[in-house]
């Protein structure tokens, strides 16, 4: 199977480590992996802000750059969702993107198999808090919502539970929203930040050591306002814990 | 053109495709059954701060009077002498103390009891009275409020209520009052 | 915890809302958002307990859902049903295409009966119209008797939650309120001591009244009756004494039968509270001798909603809260940064429809988590909702020249390799070389409560080229 790596743009440009661990992890795992430069950007940023003909030619672009493959990897909970959503109103080359286009927890557990998973034999001694994105998460399934009557379950935890020496926090806000939300970061600045603090605050309350999160953007948001308020409270991308890169990570 | 011809026909316009009627017998049938009708009745009106009282049908007078140890007005819908005649205005049961009736069946997954009109003789004495006495036959515990619908007859009387514990209000920071406008008070005597 | 600083009202009028601005001013005070936060969680919480116990939980919020559509597709025939069958029983009902129409007929109903007192119970519908200034302006004298809606009423305030009215209020402010209007000691705050002086105020109040004034929380079409449902038994104490009860309803209060009453009987208060059921769920039919009833039926906007592909199952809406209560935008917010009749989550996908001018800000004060829609328990897609408003209010023009500019900008940044790489290398550039203040001051929105981070040596696509080119083995294509 061809597999193809969708890098989005602001992992791209800010965070090329995330990016270049899920390259690593998948290389790990055996897989040949194509990094495709035609798509920058799913069209995510300006669908959400209410311009979806601007991002239209975006998810064309994505379409097209990635119709050959097999499976396509996207690095976000959020830009997945938004192919896998809006991509089949493009027509028969969308839909099958579309179908093809998986996160990349989701694909390492659902197409890569735990077991394989297993074999990459990452270590990580620490107590984590998994913020999975609200997109990610209740978008596409990456695990049970807290809102649901459902039996529960979390790929993403199955992940992490292949890393030897990881514990867990839960915070008391099982899956609350950090506040990032795409161009809510910037239209609701007070909201979106208030948010990111209590979230934070949540997870230090549960002793977490270290966040690891789905989702660049979640990361971006709370890894600012940490900063900015000086509470020390490291953050990673699955793909780093997984790739062995987690505790170089600030 | 009225308002009533003007308004169905922009809904008539306005209406999506038609979507058809879900069977909800069909659905409600799949649905896991209460075992324990008693103790889960009790369970859940005591969860709404209803107090229940168990006994035979035979002692009921005299768990009414035990059960309830202030004075007052006492008006019974099971007794004729105190009940009074139907063309009592409503306000005339302002003073009651205490209020007593029987229930027409009881749902075990919530604590509530059905008390339709017939049943409560004047509809303003069950929530004008400051405390309020149920009656309910155990036999007449069903599980779910399917199954209570199954049963009743909602347009039979005037008036039905499904009452669940006493009145309460949380409207002030959250903080949960009892007796609040109504009763302050609801005991189930539930009889064999 | 302070009471003081700059409060956040309503917006009355026809300017637009700026939610983000109005969210800004409440987010001044913490503490106070924090109360806010906790207090409106733990509704979610309760719901969760409530929930938890209900193993068919998700199969009755499917089947609600359905029959809530089936009932909105067929709701002409319903309404007609449900009207015959109400006459039958000596039930007088009446139709309202707008507001004013309703308000006009509420007050001749209660005019040629000489009733210049009207208790009302819980109804969003009648505040929507407007209905208490319209009446007061005519001499009556109206009470709201749900107690959260006595107490913003004597505060000369709008509700700023469609279950729980005065959860803006400490129980500081509210024991102030009191002792002007009822006299309650000063400086008391006991809930138990304020809701006792409340029982005795009201009670005078239900006894005095001429006509009583509830909302309907469902109407069976089968049947011709109504149901309401309420904790205090205030509606009921209302309707038992008043010679006069005029239930007013949106037209999308129908459902068809009484099979289909206890799945949404089995969901209101659970979703609403966390309670298995309200106190009292009572069935109107018919009215009692001596007595008058009326139904008000009332469009006022939700037949246009209903003629929008992507909106009409906005009206599956049972006004349950929950989705309120989950939104953590609007636990940070308050209700009353939406100016809205309705607030929250279900008050951003209604309000649109009726002043986009108005409420275009509404569908952006969301993150678009989904929690909203998770909770629903008729299943309306709240989230996707709010994503189709902001196209509607962005196609309408409605947003700022700068924001469209950027948006613009964005795009074509977005759609260019070489322009995304070129805007990369000035933002890391710039954030080597400037002082931390002055990017924080360039970051805008952004750098308030944010840093940026940590500028990386290169982007990935720079990485993975050099990869490539000292041997990587794959291809860029």
């Amino acid at each position: 199977m061809s597999i193809a790596l969708f890098v989005p743009c602001y992992v791209d440009q800010l965070y090329p480590h995330v990016a270049i661990a899920a390259l690593h992890v998948l290389e790990q795992l055996g897989e040949i992996v194509h990094v495709p430069a035609g798509a920058v950007c799913c069209g995510q940023p300006s669908c959400s802000a209410g311009f979806e003909r601007m991002g239209e030619p975006a998810l064309n672009s994505f379409a097209r750059t990635f119709s050959a493959y097999d499976h396509t990897v996207v690095v976000s909970g959020s830009c997945a969702l938004h192919v896998r959503t809006h991509a089949p109103h493009l027509g028969a080359e969308g839909r099958q993107v579309a179908e093809r286009t998986a996160e990349f927890c989701s694909f390492l557990h659902d197409v890569v198999g735990l077991d394989r998973v297993a074999t990459l034999n990452a270590t990580l001694n620490r107590r984590v808090g998994i913020h999975i994105g609200c997109h990610g998460l209740r978008g596409l399934g990456l695990a049970s919502p807290s809102e649901r009557q459902i039996d529960p379950f979390n790929k993403v935890r199955a992940l992490l539970e292949t890393v030897r020496g990881m514990r867990f926090a839960a915070p008391t806000r099982p899956d609350e929203c950090c506040g990032f939300g795409g161009s809510f970061a910037v239209a609701e600045p007070a909201v979106s930040a208030k948010m990111g603090r209590d979230r934070l605050r949540d997870y230090s309350n549960a002793d977490a050591e270290l966040i690891v999160t789905t989702d660049v953007s979640c990361l971006m948001h709370l890894q600012g306002i940490a900063r900015r308020d000086s509470v020390s409270l490291p953050m990673v991308h699955v793909a780093q814990v997984l790739a062995g890169c987690a505790e170089s990570a600030t | 053109m009225t308002a009533r011809d003007a308004m169905l026909a922009a809904i008539r316009a306005a209406r999506p495709e038609a979507v058809p009627r879900p069977d909800v017998r069909a659905a409600v049938a799949a649905f896991p059954a209460i075992v324990d009708l008693g103790g889960a009745f009790r369970a859940a009106a005591e969860a709404a701060a209803a107090r229940v009282i168990s006994g035979r049908r035979a002692d009921a007078a005299a768990l009414i009077a035990s059960s309830f140890s202030g004075g007052g007005r006492h008006v019974s819908a099971l007794d004729d002498t105190t009940v009074g005649s139907t063309r009592q205005l409503p306000h005339s049961f302002d003073d009651v103390e205490l209020f007593v009736c029987e229930a027409e069946l009881g749902v075990a997954e919530n604590g509530a009891v059905w008390l339709p009109l017939s049943r409560l003789r004047h509809r303003s004495a069950v929530v004008l009275a400051q405390h309020v006495m149920v009656l309910l036959d155990r036999s007449r515990i069903v599980g779910n409020m399917h199954d209570a619908y199954t049963i009743i007859d909602v347009a039979r009387d005037a008036f039905g209520a499904f009452v669940a514990g006493p009145s309460k209000t949380a409207d002030i920071e959250q903080a949960l009052v009892i007796g609040a406008h109504g009763p302050k008070s609801l005991t189930i005597l539930m009889l064999d | 915890m302070t009471t003081a600083g700059r409060r956040v009202l309503p917006v009355l009028d026809d300017t637009p809302v700026d939610h983000a601005a109005a969210a800004a001013a409440f987010n001044a005070d913490e503490a106070r958002v924090d109360w806010h936060d906790t207090a409106l969680w733990f509704m979610r919480e309760k719901r969760d307990h409530a929930v938890d116990l209900v193993a068919e939980w998700e199969d009755l919020r499917e089947l609600a859902s359905r029959i809530k559509e089936h009932t909105l597709s067929r709701l002409d025939d319903y309404l007609v049903e449900f009207e015959t069958a109400a006459t039958a029983n000596g039930v007088h009902v009446h139709w309202a295409r707008d507001a004013e129409e309703h308000n006009r007929i509420v007050h001749r109903i209660l005019e040629e009966r000489s009733v210049r007192f009207l208790v009302k119970s819980k109804s969003m519908l009648t505040e929507e119209c407007g209905l208490n200034a319209y009446l007061e302006q005519r001499g009556l004298d109206v009470v709201d008797t749900d107690l959260g809606e006595r107490i913003v009423q004597l505060r000369h305030e709008h509700p700023s939650h469609i279950v729980m009215p005065a959860s803006h209020l400490t129980k500081e402010e509210i024991g102030e309120t009191f002792a002007e209007h009822l006299g309650t000691p000063v400086g008391g705050s006991d809930p138990d001591m304020l809701t006792a002086a409340a029982r005795v105020h009201l009670r005078e109040k239900f006894l005095a009244a001429h006509a009583a004034l509830t909302g309907v929380n469902f109407a069976l079409a089968e049947t011709g009756g109504v149901v309401v449902c309420t904790n205090e038994g205030n509606a009921d104490l209302g309707m038992a004494l008043a010679p006069v009860h005029i239930a007013s309803m949106g037209i999308e209060k129908l459902i068809p039968g009484v099979v289909e009453l206890p799945v949404f009987l089995r969901m209101l208060a659970r979703s609403a509270t966390g309670q298995r059921v309200t106190v009292y769920t009572s069935h109107i039919h018919r009215p009692l001798p001596g007595q008058e009833l009326h139904f008000v039926i009332v469009d006022n906007g939700r037949s246009a909603q209903l003629a929008r592909p992507d909106f009409w199952r906005s009206l599956k809406c049972i006004r349950c809260g929950a989705c309120i209560n989950t939104c953590p935008v609007y636990r940070r917010s308050g209700g009353y940064s939406y100016s809205a009749t309705i607030p929250g989550p279900i008050g951003s996908i209604l309000s649109p429809g009726i002043d986009l001018a108005k409420y275009s800000t509404l569908p952006f004060a969301s993150t678009l988590c989904g929690s909203c829609t998770a909770v629903c328990p008729v299943k309306i897609d709240l989230d996707t909702q709010l994503y189709r408003w902001r196209q509607i209010a962005m196609d309408a023009g409605l947003s700022s020249r700068q924001k469209r500019v950027g948006a613009r900008v964005g795009a074509l940044f977005l759609t260019s390799r070489p322009a995304l790489m070129f805007a990369g290398r000035v933002l890391r550039m710039m954030q080597r070389l400037l002082p931390r203040a002055a990017m924080r001051r360039l970051s805008g929105a952004w750098g308030q409560d944010r840093d940026l981070p940590v500028p990386p040596r290169e982007s990935f696509s720079a990485w993975y080229q050099s990869r490539r080119h000292s041997g990587g083995p794959h291809d860029r294509a």
